[in-house]
């Protein structure tokens, strides 16, 4: 099945697009010569050890970070020059392994200052949240079920909660493509469960594209069509989670030789 | 219990009641004044109860001259914190030279009112009458604010702090130098026009509008996204917010503000030299009022600027030798054990913050310096 809608896939043009993405710390390569494409309508999986380059990869996707060498293209548009705010605003949503919730703003303010903003001009901020906003936030906080805390200052939430916000927050503009960074870890097993029945709705419902960083491999395997493994920042290994599970390559990087 | 009063001091200074007395007293006072001149005036009282007033309103003078610049002081006070308050309180750039918005906008109103001491001085630019001259005030601090901040603004932390107290500095050095424009040391003499009411009332109006406008700003999404900036900068970038732009704007907003209130103020001396313009200590005093009645909240620079001023002048009237050493202990006090200001411990969920999660903030780690996690 998984297999048959990769062939699918690959006919259209890819979503995202790297080629050749290198980034360098002084000596340190954390990304080397990476290729990858994710396509639309797709869940990718991004596995390595701790210090393969996962995050940094995301970082060099939403603009924080510079690559030194390679393209990015996203919706057939060159981003590695864009400021980050412009890639949020083509419809690139990312959260955050360590969280970056507005932690003394209320959940809801949190959520509506992750609308959509599209390049308007600044007079137009000048007003309370247009109520569409208002509305949108508060279905996306139900279906998180984080509704009962809506007045609630988000530095109050537990790690879990703030988790969910952070995917709320994601959620808001409407993006094309996520990119998730360990939504799962530091949670319970009841809201992993929550957020993973949240991300399939969000795929099959609504044809979102979500790029996963993920250290539990079950999560991994339930949800993902393809997984894409990187060891030093190399690219090791790219197939389906069956394949890249039972890849020596890959349990070598992960559990030594 | 300690919570119950705290809630009942809230309740009391916040409601709307209360205010709007407080507001129509503060508009009322001045009659007293005028009352008195007008007591002054008569040849003879008419009857008992215009006796008894009237001898009261000379012989008490409840609301001289004095009082009234008291009270005006005060609210540049606040004005200037409130001011202060947008961009480090909301925004959570402490700027140690918000002063220099004040000179410039005090000399801005000076040369326009043709106090120049230069003969090749623009005639176009000379002999303006005060209120055009005010908003010229305004605008020049807004544009200056424009120039540094599309600089500085760029800096993170107390390096931009530091780069705003060096711009302050090397303003004030600038100004004094160019000696044929600024009258150097000499300084510059205003047309004198001594009106206290007329001031009282200004800066009244001022006040008002400014307060209001802060608690307007606050509840509209440019508001809330300054909050944003202040909470987490890279996060919100990252979720489409234009960083850059809304801080230059906040920065630009509130150096026009501040810039009236400088020209204002410089009318009102009617004298104006270097040190007096871009004296260090109005920053301090902005940045120190504002933390006693709480950072990133509209209401805090007015209770802190209110206690701070009142409580200056006992200290100055009854421990003449110490009393900056007082100031000094207030400030340690305000950042060890009420961090987050009065607003604080009035409104536990206030948007306010305080001094050390800002400068935590500051330090804390972003992804550039950490290439390697995960």
């Amino acid at each position: 099945m998984t297999t048959e809608m990769t062939s699918n896939q690959k006919d259209q043009s890819p979503l995202l697009e790297g080629r050749g993405v290198s980034k360098y710390f002084g000596g340190l390569a954390a990304l080397h010569n990476v290729d990858f494409a994710i396509y639309p309508g797709e869940i990718m999986g991004l596995i390595g050890p701790n210090g393969s380059g996962k995050t940094t990869l995301f970082d060099c996707l939403s603009r924080v970070q510079q690559i030194n060498t390679g393209e990015i293209h996203f919706k057939g548009q060159e981003i590695s020059k864009k400021k980050p705010f412009q890639v949020a605003h083509m419809g690139l949503a990312r959260t955050f392994q360590v969280f970056r919730v507005y932690r003394k703003l209320t959940v809801l303010e949190n959520m509506l200052l992750s609308r959509q903003w599209r390049n308007e001009s600044i007079f137009r901020q000048l007003r309370p949240s247009h109520p569409d906003t208002d509305q949108r936030a508060r279905e996306l906080l139900e279906f998180l079920t984080l509704d009962h805390l809506t007045y609630e200052q988000a530095g109050n939430l537990s790690g879990g909660q703030q988790r969910l916000l952070e995917i709320g927050m994601a959620l808001m503009p409407d993006p094309e493509l996520i990119l998730l960074d360990e939504a799962a870890s530091g949670v319970n097993p009841v809201l992993i469960n929550t957020i993973k029945d949240r991300i399939l709705h969000l795929s099959n419902e609504q044809g979102k594209t979500f790029l996963l960083i993920e250290h539990n491999m079950e999560f991994i395997g339930d949800l993902c069509s393809r997984v894409f493994v990187l060891n030093f920042g190399e690219k090791l290994a790219e197939g389906t989670p069956e394949d890249v599970m039972t890849n020596e390559d890959v349990i070598e990087a992960y559990f030594g030789s | 219990m300690g919570r119950k009063i705290l809630d009942l001091i809230r309740a009391i200074i916040f409601n709307r009641w209360v205010l709007a007395a407080i507001v129509v007293l503060l508009f009322l006072m001045p009659s007293l004044f005028y009352a008195r001149e007008w007591c002054q005036e008569l040849d003879a009282f008419t009857s008992p109860l215009q006796d008894s007033v009237c001898t009261y309103l000379i012989e008490e003078k409840p609301v001289t001259n004095a009082v009234l610049l008291n009270f005006t002081q005060l609210f540049i006070l606040i004005i200037l914190a409130s001011n202060w308050n947008l961009t480090g309180g909301f925004t959570g750039y402490i700027d140690f030279g918000h002063a220099v918005f004040f000179g410039l906008g005090g000399f801005a109103t000076a040369l326009l009112m043709g106090s120049s001491r230069w003969e090749d001085w623009p005639a176009l630019f000379s002999d303006w009458s005060f209120w055009p001259a005010m908003l010229g005030a305004g605008i020049v601090a807004a544009i200056f604010a424009l120039l540094i901040g599309s600089f500085t603004l760029r800096l993170k932390g107390p390096y931009f702090s530091i780069a705003m107290l060096g711009t302050l500095v090397a303003t004030r050095e600038i100004v004094r130098a160019s000696s044929n424009i600024s009258g150097g040391g000499l300084g510059l003499s205003l047309p004198v026009y001594l009106n206290r009411p007329m001031f009282y009332y200004l800066s009244l109006v001022m006040l008002l509008f400014v307060v209001n406008f802060v608690r307007w700003i606050r509840s509209t999404e440019f508001g809330s996204s300054l909050v944003a900036i202040r909470e987490d900068e890279v996060g919100a970038e990252m979720r489409g917010i234009n960083t850059t732009l809304n801080k230059i704007t906040v920065f630009c907003i509130s150096a026009f503000l501040t810039g009236l209130v400088g020209g204002m103020w410089a009318y009102m001396n009617t004298f104006l030299d270097a040190d007096i313009a871009f004296n260090q200590n109005r920053t301090i005093d902005m940045v120190m009022m504002t933390m006693l009645g709480g950072l990133g909240t509209v209401a805090g620079p007015v209770i802190g600027s209110t206690i701070l001023y009142w409580l200056r002048d006992v200290l100055w009237a009854n421990f003449l030798l110490f009393h900056q050493i007082f100031e000094g202990i207030l400030l340690i006090i305000i950042v060890l054990f009420v961090p987050e200001g009065i607003m604080g411990l009035l409104d536990k969920d206030s948007s306010g913050t305080s001094l050390n999660r800002i400068v935590k903030g500051w330090f804390k780690k972003e992804p550039e310096e950490h290439p390697r996690t995960s």
